[in-house]
């Protein structure tokens, strides 16, 4: 990063496998998020990570906020952004190459990821292996990224919760997920909707076959409402439906790249217009919105 | 000892009296997998297989006795071919490394499988796997691997001069996967840059060889002054655009102790590719599978040596395509793009 206008940009994070959990985890996110999208923004911050994929046409208009604690991941955690005031990095990657690089992680001694720029700038991430002899295998990874400027930070802001018409809890993701796949072979687009009652439909229609899914009893988020806010949803009738018709294939990534059940997996609909998931884990959360199509 | 029952009838042939009699041919692998597929299967089922050959009208017969009286039985032509052999000493090689397959394949692992070639540097105290990246490469957009191991995890260490050598990784995957299901270590030999890299596996039963040509270093700067983009030629022949059960192709397994010392044979097309090969720059175009056609053609000399290297098997592949021959077989080659013989590479590393 010579003479790279945004400064010293400087970064040293260690994920150690003291706690193996930390690194399979992370591993998982990843995972999760390589499955969605080729290229994203990992910004960094003192306390958090976001991967964010903001809602460009190229995208098909989907877009993504995952968010997870630093703390959680990591046992030592170094960053230096910008300046003081905009302590922030934000990084373009290809989430698969990290992805990749971190598949042996779970069984490794110690992980750690650099930022350096050697070629370009790169995350690098050094894995510690143990190995039949004294000294361990270290492998590294060179990833190359891509330092986004500050003056687009603002693209890359968090996404507001719609004014949804319905909220309900997604059904246990296995079942979804084979239903949604097997749907697919079929269509490229998927129906799906749902009221306050908490049943929720998910609909193909093709010119030889319609196939629905019928959920029921999924519960609705009770979604505290101090000031009225989420109006359209209040004072609704309980039965009706809130549909969206949106692109199967970004359905079905966004529950094929789930390995672990979510601690909790809801979503809120706004009728015509777009879908927006939210899948809790422990330490992460992850947001997804699908604009619907006509 | 691999065949409970093996008998061999010479053909007497008066004009090859010196020649040692066997019978070199060829078939096409594809067509051979389906007689062996589903190795349990077959476990349970097969009671014995013979396999049979009528040289007069080019016919090789495998014979699956099953229980219950079944025979399956397989008719497949095979073609009468003049054997390449590869002219190479390994025990002339200062640079032996032994381990288990199960190393490579943990070390491989880290690599995606997308990658062409990496470059193995060896010093007697460290070896270090690396992704393989050119002057060239864009650096921008190529993740790097690098893995350092320590000399005490190989089986047998001998480094005998500092060497830096790059080759074709998609086809040593194949090797390896082999290995593994034999359970048998694989043998590294090698020397400096641009001297072939041998792997081998060997047991009681069986031997088999993989020999690969490696980058000559010199070459780098000669490029940078002719602007010809060296590609590695091991990739561009063996994986032509259409996935097929042929490759490896310099792969060889001889399945009983070889009788010729220790140059494996490899049945190979008719040309004869004796001479060293000269690959120039325009002729290797990444995965053109043309390129080694035109190379094995040239004996002639380039101005510059790209690669020091054993030319065969990729060869006589491409010689296969760019003759068209088409081979009659019987026994239809069933959907086995997704059913991964051993000698095909494996998605697993």
């Amino acid at each position: 990063m010579a003479g790279h206008a945004e400064g010293r940009q400087c970064l040293a994070k260690r994920l150690a496998s003291t706690f193996p959990g930390k690194g399979e985890r992370k591993g998982g996110v990843i995972n999760t998020i390589s499955k969605l999208t080729k290229t994203c923004t990992l910004r960094l911050t003192v306390c958090k990570l976001y991967f964010i994929l903001s809602d460009k046409v190229a995208n098909g208009g989907a877009s993504m906020w995952c968010e997870l604690c630093q703390g959680n991941f990591f046992d030592e955690f170094q960053m230096e952004g910008v300046a003081a005031e905009h302590n922030e990095i934000y990084l373009e990657l290809v989430p698969e190459n990290l992805s990749r690089a971190l598949k042996t992680a779970h069984s490794a001694k110690a992980v750690k990821i650099k930022l350096t720029n050697k070629h370009c700038p790169c995350l690098r991430v050094a894995v510690e292996l143990p190995s039949l002899s004294s000294s361990s295998r270290i492998v590294t990874h060179d990833i190359p990224v891509g330092v986004i400027p500050r003056r687009i930070w603002n693209d890359f802001r968090e996404p507001t919760m719609p004014d949804f018409d319905v909220s309900i809890y997604l059904p246990v993701l296995k079942i979804m997920k084979s239903v949604v796949e097997r749907m697919k072979n079929l269509s490229n687009f998927i129906v799906i909707e749902a009221n306050l009652s908490g049943e929720m439909n998910l609909k193909i229609e093709t010119d030889l076959v319609s196939v629905t899914t019928h959920f029921k009893d999924l519960g609705n988020p009770p979604w505290a409402s101090e000031d009225g806010c989420q109006s359209s949803a209040q004072g609704r009738n309980l039965e009706s439906m809130a549909e969206a018709r949106i692109d199967i294939k970004k359905l079905q990534q966004l529950l094929a790249g789930q390995q672990v059940n979510p601690t909790k997996a809801l979503c809120n609909i706004v009728s015509k217009r777009i879908v927006h998931f939210i899948l809790l884990h422990e330490d992460v959360s992850l947001q997804y919105f699908i604009p619907a199509l006509a | 000892m691999f065949f409970q029952h093996y008998c061999w009838t010479a053909v007497s042939d008066p004009c090859h009296k010196e020649k040692e009699l066997s019978l070199p041919c060829k078939l096409i692998v594809k067509a051979v997998l389906p007689v062996f597929r589903c190795a349990n299967v077959l476990g349970r089922n097969v009671e014995k297989c013979s396999i049979s050959t009528s040289p007069s009208d080019h016919h090789i017969t495998f014979q699956l006795l099953c229980k219950h009286g079944v025979v399956k039985t397989y008719n497949l032509t095979f073609q009468e071919c003049d054997p390449l052999q590869a002219v190479f000493a390994k025990h002339m090689c200062p640079n032996i490394l032994k381990v288990h397959s199960r190393l490579l394949a943990d070390v491989m692992i880290h690599f995606p499988t997308s990658q062409e070639e990496i470059t193995l540097s060896v010093t007697p105290v460290k070896v270090c796997f690396k992704s393989y990246t050119e002057e060239d490469t864009d650096f921008s957009r190529t993740m790097v691997t690098e893995i350092h191991l320590s000399p005490e995890e190989f089986d047998y260490f001998q480094v005998g001069v500092d060497s830096e050598v790059t080759f074709c990784l998609k086809e040593l995957r194949g090797l390896l996967a082999f290995s593994e299901a034999t359970g048998v270590p694989v043998s590294i030999h090698f020397d400096r840059c641009g001297k072939p890299i041998a792997f081998s596996i060997e047991d009681v039963l069986l031997e088999a060889s993989l020999i690969l040509a490696t980058l000559c270093e010199a070459q780098k700067e000669a490029d940078s002054q002719e602007r010809c983009c060296p590609q590695q030629w091991g990739s561009s022949e063996t994986h032509p655009d259409k996935p097929s059960g042929d490759e490896p192709n310099s792969t060889d397994i001889s399945k009983h102790p070889q009788r010729d010392g220790n140059a494996p044979t490899n049945p190979v097309a008719k040309q004869e590719v004796k001479s060293i090969p000269r690959v120039t720059g325009r002729d290797v175009t990444g995965r053109a599978g043309t390129a080694t056609a035109e190379a094995a053609g040239e004996a002639t000399e380039a101005p510059y040596q790209k690669f020091h290297s054993l030319f065969f098997g990729a060869v006589s592949y491409k010689e296969k395509d760019a003759t068209g021959h088409t081979f009659q077989s019987l026994a239809t080659a069933s959907d086995t793009e997704e059913d991964l013989g051993p000698l095909q590479s494996s998605p697993v590393l």
